[in-house]
């Protein structure tokens, strides 16, 4: 077990290390300055120029940038060039934004593809099976954003409530009634669209697990047994169907950090997405640097927590 | 009282009528696919959609195309669908197909139309190209990893290779004492392997014994390097690189190639590894088959079925991408007409013009489909476990 | 003779159809047989002969679709199982019949403990409380050979050796004390040591309780060593019936004598062993009238069209070849 925890740490660090390393280069060889974002503000001088060429450590040669900026993250001191705050801090408050939507996402994702992969499992080949894979393609097909657009006519024109942004622009009200239903309503429509591709993606996934399971010899025996329809499926395989699911919560945990750039920007949601979606705009590398390098630790994190998970319900793994 | 003894007389048996038709598995995948109905469906509306974007491609090229997409008609601005030109606008030449605009105009009164064919052809090279790329890189590092996935990386095959990039590139920083030591340490590599090669058997000397040492297995370092670009998330990476990059076509089937070769890699290792270890490839390695000819081969046409599921739900994947950095504004440069930048700029008009948004998201949502139903009913057929009984 | 009221499964006329892509697959073509209480009965075939869809379609086990079945009927203790809802079946499996199958390695669920499995079976049945169920399935793994049940109990399939499992799976069959066990193949998986082990344990379970048992399996050395009756099927037909000794010492069908000939004996020492030409034809495309004609030493040009009629040698000893059974007649 300890060996597994320090060759996991290990492997884990050094692939870590070669992604920061990488995300640096890609990002410091690209051509174009951060100093020449905008030739024509009359604000950046010659010697403006210089003195944040000095300031972040852009006059020094590459790898001394990448220690400093490391070292810097390391010790929280990174700041955003654009408007010089903390970026840690700036990732947190966007991450309190964005973690509603990923929570209400994550949980319409779960709870209605599995039932429906399930059921079509067991149905297969009927028309409950043939409806909803044919929904799921369409679903997985359907561009996010023009998706969207769909949404908003249908809600804005028939039920005529607002929903861009996270809340309405200076609503006011005595009555936390109206202020909490104003939110609700702008968190509903991104959290579905979030969740669509979700649904479809996760069901088919799960119709798969368990028509392969239901197909095992040990399913079979379950029925030799004299075991009722919910003693086979909901018992036998179920069980055995869902173990690569249990990995998923582990790696559904760089999604806390991703957002959908595309659903944030339609919404003007001010989430994560949408941050590293300014970001990338205004060339603020610290911002980007430290959206990857967090991204990086969370998928590395995720999928240690996958294994252990799985070691857990899978009696035949064992360290 | 054993009095009949079965008669051991050699005779042939063998009846083709009474076996089943054998069918070799391209006709059997076909068959399959002519029965699946939403499988089927998907592969005629693929050939429906290359044949109309080569079409639009011819269409809308060249000097002087039939249907021009950038044509300006400012009086002409967001007419609706099948409607016809105010004959006095008509430049002549420039008259839309059918004599309508068969889904109107924009808001620079440009037709709509000509512009989703012109997007068309886009869609399709980006999804092509891109997949192309990803399954190149995919097919050489999976078929590594799993062909020769125990081969070393020694320590002197790491430093060989590094003097012999080094050395070029420190030729062209002009710096030519450094470059002439880095090439003569390269060819010093070099001929230390020849002469390990002609003298097999015998020990290596102590003080070059550090050149043999494992570095790293071949599996693992394209396992580790998989690892790496996994982490990556692979929308906002390609975000990034397509925005800090000058905007063009090219830029983006590159990128997208380049970001998305993680999943054909894991699948064609995984087939070479089983495959590796089957009967046949034993008997033609017994036979004394090279190493490329076992895999070009014996491996490879075996390992391709899942590749090519895989491929075509890329198609679609790197189309949807595409469409997705045009909307943001990063795709292809305008005033070159793709689905998403139609959308993109149809979605300040969504109340008033809303077949500016309806008619590339549509076409979109077909299209893809048709790749999905394709891929998924592809993979369907090809699995030999999810495959009914007959 | 035993009187009708012995009979624990009657099969009559028992055909299964699997419905694909292509014809029909006709997989059972008209299956008559019967096990009676405390009997051991052997159906030997070459794989694919249609051995095992007749005991899944005992047991009710066939998925359906794409199987099918097309006619007969199949009375178990005198009720036609064919004709009774799935509730009552499901009240039977488990209960009063039960089965053991080929892959101990894939039959037995990889997450739960053997000991929940086998349990399992006893609580869906009866009435009994989970430390009775326990204390019985510790006692049923005793009565398999498995050293130390106490503690075997609460092992996973995967900390167990092949035989066994198998033991497991055959205490999970007797579970319920059923009246008859249907054994597909049990020991084709495993070792020729353990195989003997499992067919003794058979032997001696069969002597405590007065429970048939169908033994379906392509090998004549077990048939010999356990059967009281031997079915010999071909191509979803049976070819020939009777006791171990009619089929063993005066085998009447060609085929018979053609699978006995194959069996390496010590009186064929240095001979070339013989082995039957061609292969069993694919149940959709079965060959016209006996379809063994084409394989057959014996065979007459009549045999390509006629249908063989089973013909009866007396003593309960059956064969379907009026070829051999014209000749027998005209040399006695």
């Amino acid at each position: 077990m300890i060996a597994f925890f320090g060759r996991s740490v290990v492997q884990k660090s050094i692939t870590l290390f070669f992604v920061s390393v990488v995300s640096f280069l890609v990002i410091h060889l690209a051509p174009g300055q951060p100093s020449q974002i905008d030739p024509l503000n009359p604000k950046f001088t010659r010697e403006v120029v210089e003195r944040m060429r000095q300031q972040f450590h852009l006059d020094k040669p590459l790898h001394i940038q990448y220690l400093l900026f490391y070292r810097d993250l390391f010790t929280g001191k990174t700041v955003s060039w654009k408007d010089s705050r903390p970026v840690l801090g700036k990732i947190y408050e966007r991450f309190l934004n964005s973690l509603p939507l990923f929570i209400l996402g994550t949980l319409l994702t779960w709870t209605f593809s599995f039932p429906m992969g399930i059921r079509a499992a067991i149905q297969r080949n009927g028309p409950f099976d043939k409806s909803t894979t044919f929904l799921s393609y369409v679903l997985i097909s359907v561009p996010g954003f023009f998706f969207a657009y769909v949404l908003i006519i249908l809600v804005v024109t028939h039920l005529n409530v607002p929903v861009i942004d996270m809340q309405t622009f200076g609503v006011t009200s005595d009555s936390v009634m109206v202020l909490f239903m104003d939110r609700v309503w702008h968190l509903v429509l991104p959290s579905i669209l979030g969740a669509t591709g979700g649904i479809a993606v996760l069901s088919r996934y799960v119709r798969g697990q368990m028509l392969e399971i239901i197909g095992m010899d040990y399913v079979r025996t379950a029925r030799a047994k004299g075991l009722s329809y919910d003693g086979v499926y909901y018992r036998h395989a179920l069980r055995n169907a869902l173990l690569p699911f249990v990995t998923m919560f582990g790696l559904m945990l760089p999604g806390l950090i991703g957002g959908s750039v595309i659903i944030e920007s339609i919404f003007g949601w001010p989430g994560m997405g949408r941050m590293a979606y300014e970001a990338i705009l205004a060339r603020d590398y610290p911002v980007i640097l430290t959206l990857n390098f967090i991204t990086g630790v969370l998928v590395l994190a995720g999928t240690f927590i996958s294994d252990l998970l799985y070691m857990v319900v899978d009696p035949r793994i064992r360290l | 009282m054993k009095t009949i003894t079965t008669a051991h007389t050699p005779q042939t048996v063998l009846d083709l009528d009474l076996m089943p038709p054998s069918r070799s598995p391209w006709s059997e995948t076909w068959r399959l696919l002519r029965k699946n109905r939403m499988a089927f469906s998907g592969l005629v509306i693929f050939a429906i959609f290359f044949i109309i974007a080569v079409a639009g491609m011819l269409l809308t090229s060249g000097r002087k195309p039939v249907l021009d997409p950038a044509q300006v008609r400012l009086q002409e601005k967001l007419r609706p669908p099948m409607s016809v030109p105010i004959p006095e606008t008509v430049v002549s030449g420039t008259a839309p197909i059918l004599g309508r605009y068969l889904l109107g105009t924009d808001d620079l009164g440009r037709d709509v139309f000509a512009r989703m064919l012109q997007g068309a052809w886009v869609s399709l090279t980006v999804g092509f190209v891109a997949v192309g790329i990803s399954v190149l890189i995919g097919i050489v590092l999976g078929g590594l990893a799993g062909y020769f996935g125990q081969r070393a990386i020694r320590v002197g095959h790491i430093l060989s290779w590094s003097l012999v990039v080094a050395a070029p590139i420190l030729a062209l920083a002009a710096k030519p004492l450094a470059a002439l030591l880095a090439a003569a340490g390269a060819l010093a590599g070099w001929a230390f392997y020849a002469w390990r090669r002609r003298r097999r058997g015998e020990p290596t000397p102590v003080l070059l014994r550090w050149l043999s040492w494992t570095a790293i297995g071949v599996d693992d370092l394209v396992m580790r390097a998989v690892d790496i670009m996994l982490c990556f998330p692979s929308f906002f990476l390609i975000l990034t690189v397509v925005a800090l990059l000058p905007p063009s076509l090219y830029t983006i089937m590159i990128v997208i190639g380049l970001t998305s070769w993680m999943g054909t890699t894991r699948l064609v290792r995984a087939e070479f590894l089983s495959l590796r270890e089957q009967d046949f490839v034993a008997a033609a390695r017994a036979l004394g088959l090279s190493d490329l000819h076992i895999i070009f081969r014996h491996i490879m046409p075996n390992a391709l079925a899942p590749v090519l599921v895989s491929a075509t739900l890329g198609i679609a994947s790197a189309m949807l991408t595409e469409a997705g950095l045009s909307f943001l504004g990063f795709g292809v440069p305008p005033p070159h007409a793709t689905w998403g930048n139609i959308l993109s700029d149809g979605k300040d008009f969504i109340f008033d013009a809303p077949w500016l948004t309806f008619a590339p998201g549509i076409v979109i949502l077909i299209v893809l489909l048709a790749f999905n139903l394709f891929g998924e009913g592809l993979r369907d057929i090809l699995n030999p476990k999810l495959r009914e009984r007959n | 003779m035993a009187s009708s009221t012995d009979i624990v499964l009657k099969v009559e006329d028992l055909r299964v159809q699997f419905h694909g892509d292509g014809p029909v697959s006709r997989a059972v073509d008209g299956v008559d047989f019967e096990i009676r209480n405390g009997e051991t009965v052997c159906i030997v075939g070459e794989s694919g002969c249609g051995k095992t869809v007749t005991a899944l379609a005992v047991m009710g086990l066939l998925p359906q679709p794409p199987a099918r079945i097309a006619g007969g009927r199949i009375l178990f203790g005198g009720e036609s199982l064919l004709e009774m809802p799935s509730s009552g079946l499901r009240a039977l499996r488990g209960k009063r019949m039960a089965m053991v199958f080929q892959e101990p390695m894939t039959s037995l669920n990889p997450v739960f403990t053997i000991g929940d499995q086998i349990s399992e079976a006893i609580l869906v049945h009866e009435a009994v409380t989970t430390a009775d169920a326990r204390r019985r399935t510790i006692q049923l793994l005793e009565d398999v050979g498995i050293t130390d049940p106490g503690k075997r109990i609460d092992d996973y399939p995967h900390q167990l050796s092949g035989g066994q499992r198998q033991r497991a799976m055959i205490a999970m069959a007797l579970a319920c004390g059923p009246e008859l066990m249907i054994a597909d193949e049990p020991t084709t998986a495993l070792d020729v040591t353990v195989q003997a082990q499992i067919l003794q344990l058979l032997k001696r379970l069969q002597q405590h309780s007065r429970m048939a048992i169908q033994y379906i399996t392509h090998d004549l050395g077990v048939v010999a060593t356990i059967a009281d009756r031997v079915y010999v099927m071909y191509a979803g037909m049976i070819f020939e019936q009777g006791t171990t000794g009619h089929i063993f010492n005066n085998p009447r069908h060609p085929y018979t004598m053609a699978l006995l000939d194959s069996l390496p004996t010590r009186e064929k020492r240095g001979q070339r062993l013989y082995s039957i030409p061609g292969s069993v034809p694919h149940p959709a495309y079965k060959p016209s009238g006996c379809p063994f004609h084409p394989r057959c030493p014996h065979r007459r040009p009549s045999c390509v069209d006629a249908f063989p009629e089973m013909c009866d040698y007396g003593e309960g000893h059956l064969a379907r070849c009026p070829i051999l059974y014209g000749m027998e007649r005209d040399s006695a």
